[in-house]
């Protein structure tokens, strides 16, 4: 049974759980065996979310990718064939924004701009949360930095091969985000300390000097770089500064930057800061608010990833409504829904569900919310968040429709390969052999403080 | 957030049925127009004790269900509202077991809350209803999803965490909410309620759940003592000081005396174990709550044959654990027979989805039917109010539902909810803001 000290339980916040760790953790390294070449599932209600739903339809996985979609297709007699009469197909769901799997390490809260803090550096592959999230039918997630810094770490991409190497684990080839976050969270980390910022204007201008010193530095590289072009063999290179290396790249237009932003006027004050500096943000995150301003937003491209209907947790989440999702979309941005938790990380599938009933959203409006959406937010959607030949073979199978209350995950296949099987006895992983361990971040909620538990 | 705007919008909005839309006030109002008769005609009726009637009549009068029954055969009186149901599935009123409503607004916000009194870890003296703010933004939110009574309850901070309230969500003030104070003690025994000490200040006892159990039967004694004292004080012949009042002792008593249901929380095997043994000792009525990591005492747990409300279902399985091991918990309780409701607390938990709580354990093998009567009538029975609350029946408050489909699936949307017979309001201050911006959504290209 429980092998481990129990857990501190019932706080109000009900958030954090206790940090335990399992040093001696056992990992299984590489697939025991190939995964087949090629696998069809068949005789499914497929939903594509870029080209409609397919009733009795079949998905072809060969080698790993996405060979065929339709109401037959063209595999060969090898294939395994999956019989999924009865069931529902999607593509793999994508959590944009999650701290899962990243110990109790989620926030440098030692000063407001930590760009270079790199979240593979926390990342562990064994954490419980990943297979909780695998047999809700997680594919892949964005792996953040917390929202205690205005400019806080570059994040990691992974896809949920629970049992996989972590070098296994990355998403090959994602682009670079990095997390900013604004509002109530970096100032009330500082602010507690009576250092700068612990106001909104405070935080604002943070970034703003941030940026100014990026650019001092950058003139200093251009300057050193010209002499060498030059052919001053006597030039002396400035010292590489990470922190400062970070901020230039965000200039140079190389990393996605998603912010977490609440409130209507600071997604407008986000907007002009990053029109002066000549970035563009990928996305807004939480944007509770978005539905006030979207059509101002829509415009300069910027997406959004939110909750369904979670809300009034602190100030700046009193003004949110359910109605939030269905809104923006209409008013023009992108929306995806995220978890930013443990728990809902394992129940996506609901959130979308929601949407139905908040704003009438289609089946596959709302789908598209945790598949493509989400995909596009992390820049990965060239290659997952939709059942498209070429794409990436991220499928999941459910036992009745996907957005229902009643629905669980049967299957779900990652690159082509069986990854979790609700059918088989014990955790129902067929990678995974080892023991899990439970991060101290409870990864719950937006409450992120320095990780220290709650 | 201005309340001015909240009436202002009510006036506009009243509900499309009230034939003299009445001058309604405040922001859980009660329709001050005299009582009248609706009829809800042509729904799919989910009676809960009764099974599930296709083409049926629901008529409510003076505040009560006078008639429940098939179109056929069920008479619509002459005078009654008709509220066209076609298509629509009706249903008692969602009880929700266990929630805050009224004792926080904004979480992150100390002045709005008033969860739980933390100097100590024994307060029978804390009365919720001391603390419940009727006019809570957060009430019309949650019953617009058709939750029409709820348990309130203070947070599990401490040991003996004060008296529960039994609420509907509809009123023009506290007092009209009000259908119960102090029905319950809300006692926990798990271990975020011990006291640890800080890096740099001392312990205070009790710092173990030795030092909790300890805790708890010597107030138990002590109040048994205080009792004996009163009794002797109250005798004609007593010589000596009057009987001073002590008010925290005073209101354990008529839960030491089994009058009373004490909700006790526990999660893990040994805590339930524990806290069922001073139970036991001091005759308690129990009623259990979460149990989400007793999966291994499962029969021990039917074998005491008291109701549990089951949950967080959302409460994340150990490290060792299957993902659906709390998932499953609600049908292998049910299944032993024991009585389940459940609650919407928990994690990021919100009273409006209490259903789907319900119906996630339907998903991991709980039946339908039992599921909708563990978010009905099982809490009601177990809060004392199964008379007149928790199903559709002739003679029960007329708390109703009216969604499009079924209340379990996320996918329904609740169209309208009546409690003490009227037609509430569909308004909150979040429909309210999504009006005003709808307008941005209907762009012209």
């Amino acid at each position: 049974m429980m092998a481990i000290a129990s857990a501190p339980r019932g706080c109000v916040k009900l958030f954090a759980a206790a940090v335990l760790f399992m040093p001696l953790g056992l990992l299984a390294q590489a697939p025991e065996s190939a995964p087949p070449a090629d696998v069809v599932i068949k005789n499914a209600t497929v939903m594509t979310v870029t080209h409609g739903t397919i009733e009795h339809g079949s998905v072809w996985l060969h080698n790993g990718k996405i060979a065929g979609v339709g109401t037959s297709v063209d595999a060969p007699s090898s294939a395994v064939v999956v019989d999924a009469a009865g069931k529902y197909v999607t593509p793999g769901i994508i959590d944009p924004h999650s701290h899962s799997a990243l110990g109790d390490d989620v926030n440098e809260a030692t000063s407001p701009v930590t760009p270079s803090m790199m979240m593979i550096d926390a990342f562990d592959n064994s954490d419980k949360a990943l297979y909780q999230a695998l047999a809700g039918g997680v594919t892949t997630e964005l792996l953040l930095h917390g929202s205690a810094n205005m400019i806080g770490g570059q994040a990691v991409v992974i896809k949920n091969k629970f049992g996989f190497s972590r070098d296994a684990m990355l998403f090959p080839n994602a682009p670079r985000s990095i997390k900013f976050a604004s509002g109530e969270n970096p100032k009330r980390v500082y602010g507690r300390r009576n250092e700068l910022p612990s106001t909104r204007m405070g935080n604002f201008e943070v970034m703003r000097q941030a940026f100014e010193d990026a650019k001092a530095y950058m003139a200093t590289w251009d300057a050193y770089n010209a002499k060498v072009a030059k052919g001053d063999k006597d030039a002396v290179p400035p010292k590489k500064d990470l922190k400062l290396e970070a901020l230039a790249d965000v200039l140079r237009g190389k990393l996605y930057v998603q912010i977490h932003c609440y409130r209507a006027d600071e997604f407008l004050t986000e907007e002009a800061i990053a029109k002066e500096y000549g970035y563009k943000i990928r996305g807004f995150h939480h944007a509770l608010e978005m539905y006030k301003v979207g059509d101002k937003i829509a415009p300069t491209g910027t997406g959004i990833a939110t909750f369904a209907d979670w809300w009034g947790f602190k100030d700046e989440a009193w003004d949110a409504i359910p109605w939030n999702a269905v809104m923006s979309m209409r008013e023009g941005v992108t929306v995806a829904l995220k978890s930013d938790s443990n728990d809902y990380v394992r129940r996506l599938n609901q959130e979308a569900g929601k949407m139905i009933h908040y704003g009438g959203a289609t089946e596959e409006e709302a789908l598209r919310m945790i598949t493509l959406n989400a995909a596009w937010i992390i820049g990965v959607d060239d290659r997952v968040g939709s059942l498209d030949t070429g794409k990436d073979g991220d499928v999941v199978i459910w036992n009745t429709d996907p957005l229902s209350t009643y629905a669980r995950v049967e299957k779900v296949y990652i690159d082509g390969d069986l990854f979790f099987d609700s059918s088989l006895a014990g955790l129902g992983t067929t990678h995974f052999h080892g023991v899990m361990h439970q991060a101290g971040f409870g990864g719950a909620d937006d409450e992120e403080d320095e990780g220290d538990g709650q | 957030m201005s309340a001015a705007r909240l009436i202002a919008g009510l006036l506009l909005s009243c509900a499309p049925l009230a034939a003299n839309c009445a001058a309604q006030v405040g922001p859980n109002t009660t329709a001050l127009a005299p009582a009248k008769t609706i009829a809800i005609v042509g729904g799919k009726l989910l009676t809960v004790t009764h099974g599930t009637i296709d083409n049926g009549v629901v008529v409510m009068s003076g505040g009560k269900i006078i008639a429940v029954g098939p179109a056929g055969s069920t008479k619509v009186p002459g005078d009654a509202q008709v509220f066209d149901a076609k298509g629509m599935t009706v249903y008692p009123g969602l009880f929700d077991a266990e929630t805050h409503l009224g004792l926080t607004e904004v979480a992150s916000d100390q002045n709005s809350n008033d969860l739980a009194e933390p100097s100590d870890e024994i307060m029978p003296h804390m009365h919720v209803v001391d603390a419940f703010h009727a006019e809570s933004v957060r009430i019309p939110v949650a019953r617009l999803n058709g939750i029409t009574n709820a348990i309130v309850a203070p947070a599990s901070q401490d040991s003996i965490a004060g008296q529960d309230a039994v609420i509907q969500l509809y009123g023009r003030d506290r007092d009209s909410m009000l259908l119960g104070r102090d029905v319950a003690l809300a006692m926990n025994f798990e271990g975020s309620v011990r006291r640890k000490a800080n890096y740099d200040g001392p312990s205070k006892f009790p710092t173990t759940r030795m030092g909790l159990a300890s805790q708890i039967r010597q107030v138990f004694l002590d109040a048994q003592a205080y009792e004996a004292e009163m009794q002797a004080a109250a005798k004609p012949d007593h010589k000596g000081p009057e009987h001073k009042r002590d008010l925290k002792l005073e209101a354990l008593l008529p839960y030491l005396k089994g009058e009373k249901p004490v909700v006790l929380g526990a999660y893990e095997s040994y805590e339930v174990e524990v806290a069922m043994g001073i139970a036991k000792e001091f005759h308690l009525k129990v009623i259990l709550n979460h149990v989400t990591h007793a999966q291994d005492i499962l029969d021990e747990i039917a074998s005491y044959h008291v109701p549990v409300i089951v949950g967080p279902i959302y409460d994340a399985p150990s490290p060792d654990e299957r993902y659906d091991a709390v998932y499953s918990l609600p049908a292998e309780l049910q299944k032993r027979g024991v009585k389940i409701a459940f609650s919407s607390l928990g994690g990021s938990g919100d009273v409006r989805n209490l259903p789907y709580a319900a119906g996630y354990a339907v998903a991991y093998g709980l039946p339908y039917d039992e599921a909708l009567k563990a978010i009905t009538l099982n809490p009601a029975e177990m809060f004392g109010m199964g008379d007149s609350l928790g199903s559709l029946d002739i003679g029960k408050t007329a708390n109703v539902v009216v969604a499009s489909g079924d209340p379990l699936d996320v996918r329904s949307s609740v169209k309208q909810v009546f409690i003490d017979g009227a037609a509430v309001p569909m308004v909150s201050r979040q429909t309210q803001l999504r009006d005003e911006y709808m307008p941005l959504t209907q762009k012209k290209n």
